[in-house]
């Protein structure tokens, strides 16, 4: 049969899988195409042990071939897993990949009805029907091709950001770092000795610096923060303000964006631990300290010999409340302070009061080393921490419960009292509103998937990179940094990058600009226009994730998403109420 | 030290003595700082059978600075330093080691003249003032000697018998004064950490029975018959012979020690009894002489083999020495020999002159000996039974 013998119809193929009996066990799969074979355009209909199976791909492709097909069906698992697997069986075959439809019967039915095998199968048929019915109103999309910037915008001049800036000015794409401070260096130009090789912070970021001074391809802009972004993946526009509040923006065209945005320390509340009082100080401000001291240590014109480390401040809180995470890096941070502090006075007795030493990997020989330059672990059970109370005639004591003295009451005589604090996400709430970043219930900003995109998010383009992401080690950091180099470069070296055609369209004529769908897209992809005296709205096809918020809200019903036009879906909504014979 | 876990009952926070930790690494103590409580040498030990903290705790008390539980603990005094957990600990802290400074700690704190402090903390002026002292001893006596007789050893005609006799009452009078002092402050402590009182040492008949039963141990079986250093103590040495282990040669040195002891005092008592008067020649088969060469003979050869295994660093228990250790071993050793010179000079046909000047070097030496006991080594032979009573003690149920 060819397109002019019949006009309307389709010739669709239908493949229902067994999942090797994870479907079949309680999908009665023949039934299933039984009842559905009949359906009007249907040419093929088959089952299939493993949908997925190169043997079956291969029969598939064979069957559109021979068959002539213009719609593929495939009722197999969740169209996370093989959504793309069937687009490329249809595209080897010279079908048009958005002619295919993904119907999910194992997590939707064989998984979830297991106590019913009648309604499992009864519920698989509707859904493959539907299927069917929406690939009988499929028509040929292609991927839209859009040339990419080779310039990637770096966020935050921290050591991730500057190693990235540097990575990705020699790979070859232009780099605009913008850093909020005047300076650039972040935390770690702060930093004196830094673990676990005692290499000194400042100097670190002395030599990035340098390094990114050298390289042309980056411009620097301090002092600046980002504040609008326009146009979507591969051609962003994104509006820097330079000169501090109140002074002029510049624009920056950028193909990527990465976010090297960083963390705050934990700041204590007023009376945590002890804070507040003369003699209580958070990690950052006793590694300043250390840093700058000489022997003797002395802390605001008093000598201190004798420190005590409360580990967890801020960190791994139970009961619900914020920050149950843990900080990750301070552990192995204050070791590392207490051996240089050693350094300083073998003589100053240091005591670490903890619930758990997590001085991980490499970094364990730091707590071996501390113990032998001295310090006294002490292990707190968390539900008796350590209470800090001045002394009468000057000092602290810290009372404290040691779990390896048979629970003993100990009553430490300190000088300094260190809060180990750890890594807070940082304010940037206007940020996430320019980036649209994704940020988790504890703040940090999420990535898709930790494993395998750890420096993506769902806003394509937009890469995250350092302790922003969640706690980080500076060497953690710059690694991060270095994977969205390299992410960056996956996606802008080739000059151009295909988007999903799965997009909503408003139809100009319908469209009355009314304005409602400007307030419902999340990506700021819809913008009013005019043309004469009629103004409609337009949306950038670029920028459109497809996610089909506007639809709904468009009271002319003048926007359509391709791929799941309003005729699909009602196609669909139909066949699945429909009663079956 | 089966089941010897001590009830803390410390109502308030135990404060922290910061400069405890250094103070015991002027008595010797090695760092332990690399000690992260892991309870290997508890594993090992052979004294540990159901105390779950022996001897860990200890060392978790210095790490810590609890100066109060050291000098309050009777288990510090449980360890006869076998060695064992020198060799089992990971980090190679030297827990026994650690202990046998806490121990000199122990002494040097309850002395309150500060004496045994100079003596362990300062091994010079240690070792200077055991031979002044020596040498004091010797000057004073020959001040007031008397003609050396060429046909028979008349030692008691070169010094003087009373005057020998006068300087022994006053230093065992010094020794006893000092040593009841340092047992008073460590029986206070200890008794106060365990909560034992006068009233469940002696307030009752059942008290008593306990209290004897427990002195019976620390005194009879564990100072006297050596019971747990010879059996439990004697790990690790399973290829020595028998007549070269720890244990056995230990014994040896305190029956010795002992016997030496008694028959001074038994000759004494002769004297005052007037059935020998002292300084008469009696044959070697002689009761009392007889006990003196025997012990003698045991005291010799268990410094002698103590000093050789000590200086070859011959086991675990003697990896590493200190002048205190070298001091005691070495007044025992010349006493003892001393002793057995002049025994032979006293069978020898015509009196030979050297035997006056043996006699005056081991009285003054012997002397010396018991002077200082209390601020040496030697103290731990009466704090031990002290501790060990407390340790039996708690042993034995409460009422």
């Amino acid at each position: 049969m060819t397109a002019h013998e019949a006009a309307n119809a389709r010739r669709i193929g239908v493949y229902v899988c067994h999942c090797g009996g994870n479907i079949s066990d309680y999908v009665d799969v023949d039934k299933v195409i039984a009842d559905i074979e009949d359906a009007g355009d249907v040419v093929v209909a088959k089952t299939a042990m493993f949908a997925c199976s190169d043997a079956t791909q291969q029969d598939m492709v064979a069957d559109i071939t021979a068959q002539q097909l213009d719609g593929l069906v495939v009722a197999s698992c969740s169209p996370k897993l093989h959504t793309y697997t069937f687009r490329g069986v249809a595209a080897r075959a010279g079908l048009n990949p958005y002619e295919y439809t993904q119907v999910n019967i194992r997590e939707q039915c064989s998984w979830v009805h297991t106590d019913d095998q009648q309604g499992a199968t009864d519920k698989a048929t509707a859904l493959v029907r539907a299927g069917i019915s929406r690939t009988r109103l499929t028509t040929p999309l292609e991927p839209m091709v859009v040339e990419t910037l080779p310039r990637t915008l770096v966020i935050g001049g921290g050591i991730a950001g500057l190693r990235a800036a540097i990575g990705l000015a020699d790979i070859g794409l232009g780099v605009t770092l913008v850093e909020r401070e005047l300076e650039l260096g972040g935390w770690v130009r702060r930093f004196g000795p830094m673990y676990p090789h005692g290499k000194d912070g400042r100097a670190l970021i002395e030599t990035l610096v340098a390094e990114v001074r050298r390289r042309p391809a980056i411009t620097v802009l301090t002092g600046a923060e980002v504040v609008g972004k326009a146009g979507s993946f591969g051609n962003y526009r994104v509006t820097v303000r330079v000169g501090g509040e109140g002074a002029g923006t510049i624009e920056v065209a950028a193909g990527s964006i990465v976010a090297a945005t960083g963390f705050d320390a934990y700041q204590p509340e007023t009376g945590e631990f002890g804070y507040g009082i003369e003699g209580v100080v958070t990690l950052p401000e006793f590694k300043a300290l250390v840093d700058e001291a000489t022997a003797p240590l002395t802390h605001r014109g008093r000598p201190v010999r004798s420190v005590a480390y409360v580990y967890c401040v801020g960190s791994r809180n139970t009961g619900g409340c914020a920050n149950a995470y843990c900080s990750r890096f301070c552990c192995a941070a204050t070791v590392q302070t207490a051996v240089q502090v050693s350094g300083l006075d073998p003589s100053i007795r240091q005591f670490h009061l903890y619930r758990d030493m997590r001085t991980y990997g490499k970094f364990e020989p730091l707590y071996t080393e501390a113990r032998k330059a001295g310090s006294v672990f002490v292990k707190f059970d968390n539900d008796a921490p350590p209470a800090v109370a001045r002394r009468d005639g000057g000092g602290l004591t810290v009372t404290v419960r040691d779990l390896l003295t048979h629970n003993e009451e100990l009553a430490l005589p300190a000088d300094l009292v260190v809060l180990v604090t750890g890594m807070v996400p940082r304010d940037n709430e206007a940020l996430v509103g320019v980036l649209k970043l994704p940020a988790g219930s504890d703040g940090f900003f999420n990535e898709i998937h930790p494993k395998l995109r750890p420096v993506e998010t769902v806003v394509d383009g937009v890469l995250i990179a350092g302790a922003c992401q969640g706690p980080k080690t500076s060497a953690e950091s710059v690694a991060s940094g270095l994977a969205a180099v390299t992410q960056s470069a996956a996606i802008l070296k080739k000059g151009f990058t295909e988007l999903d055609p799965l997009v909503a369209t408003a139809d100009q004529g319908a469209c009355t600009a009314c304005g409602d769908c400007l307030t419902a897209c999340p990506y700021d992809a819809i913008s009013m226009t005019e043309t004469g005296d009629r103004h409609f709205a337009v949306i950038s096809p670029t920028g459109c994730k497809g996610c089909g918020g506007c639809v709904p809200m468009c009271p002319e019903n003048a926007i359509d998403l391709l791929g799941y036009t309003d005729a699909q879906v009602t196609a669909m909504i139909e066949s699945l109420v429909e009663v079956p014979a | 030290m089966e089941a010897v876990t001590t009830p803390l009952a410390a109502p308030s926070p135990v404060p922290l003595d910061l400069g405890l930790y250094r103070e015991l690494q002027r008595y010797g103590a090695r760092d332990v700082s690399a000690c992260f409580s892991c309870g290997t040498c508890t594993a090992s030990c052979p004294l540990s059978q159901t105390d779950a903290t022996f001897p860990r705790r200890i060392i978790r008390y210095a790490q810590l600075g609890m100066k109060d539980a050291v000098l309050s603990s009777k288990e510090l005094w449980a360890c006869y330093q076998c060695g064992t957990c020198a060799e089992t600990c990971p980090t190679r802290a030297d827990p026994s080691e650690f202990m046998a400074a806490t121990r000199r700690y122990a002494i040097a704190s309850y002395d309150r003249t500060r004496i045994a402090r100079t003596m362990y903390t300062q091994p010079v002026l240690a070792t200077v003032l055991a031979v002044v002292v020596a040498l004091l001893f010797a000057a004073f006596m020959y001040a007031a000697h008397g003609p050396q007789s060429g046909e028979t050893l008349a030692v008691f005609e070169f010094i003087p018998g009373h005057l020998i006799h006068d300087m022994g009452i006053a230093v065992m009078a010094i020794v006893v004064l000092a040593g009841l002092a340092g047992i008073a402050t460590m029986a206070r402590r200890i008794g106060r950490r365990e909560d034992v009182g006068w009233g469940d040492v002696l307030g009752s008949r059942a008290a008593l029975a306990r209290s004897a039963r427990a002195a019976w141990s620390a005194v009879g079986r564990e100072s006297l018959g050596q019971a747990q250093f010879r059996a439990e103590c004697d790990t690790g040495q399973e290829a020595t012979p028998w007549y070269r282990r720890r244990g056995l040669v230990h014994a040896l040195t305190v029956w010795g020690f002992l016997g030496l002891l008694a028959a001074t005092v038994l000759d004494y008592g002769l004297d005052i009894l007037g059935i020998k008067a002292t300084g008469t020649p009696v044959p070697v088969w002689y009761p009392v002489r007889l006990l003196g060469t025997l012990a003698g003979i045991a005291l010799v050869y268990g410094t002698s083999v103590l000093a050789i295994d000590r200086y070859r660093a011959a086991n675990r228990a003697v990896t590493r020495s200190t002048t205190a250790d070298w001091m005691l071993l070495g007044l025992l050793w010349v006493t003892g020999v001393t002793g057995f010179v002049l025994e032979l000079a006293l069978y020898l046909p015509g009196a030979p002159a050297w035997g006056y000047w043996m006699f005056l070097l081991h009285v003054a030496v012997a002397m010396e000996l018991v002077l200082l006991a209390p601020f040496m080594k030697l103290a731990h032979a009466v704090y031990r039974p002290v501790a060990l009573f407390y340790v039996a003690l708690a042993k034995e149920a409460k009422p």
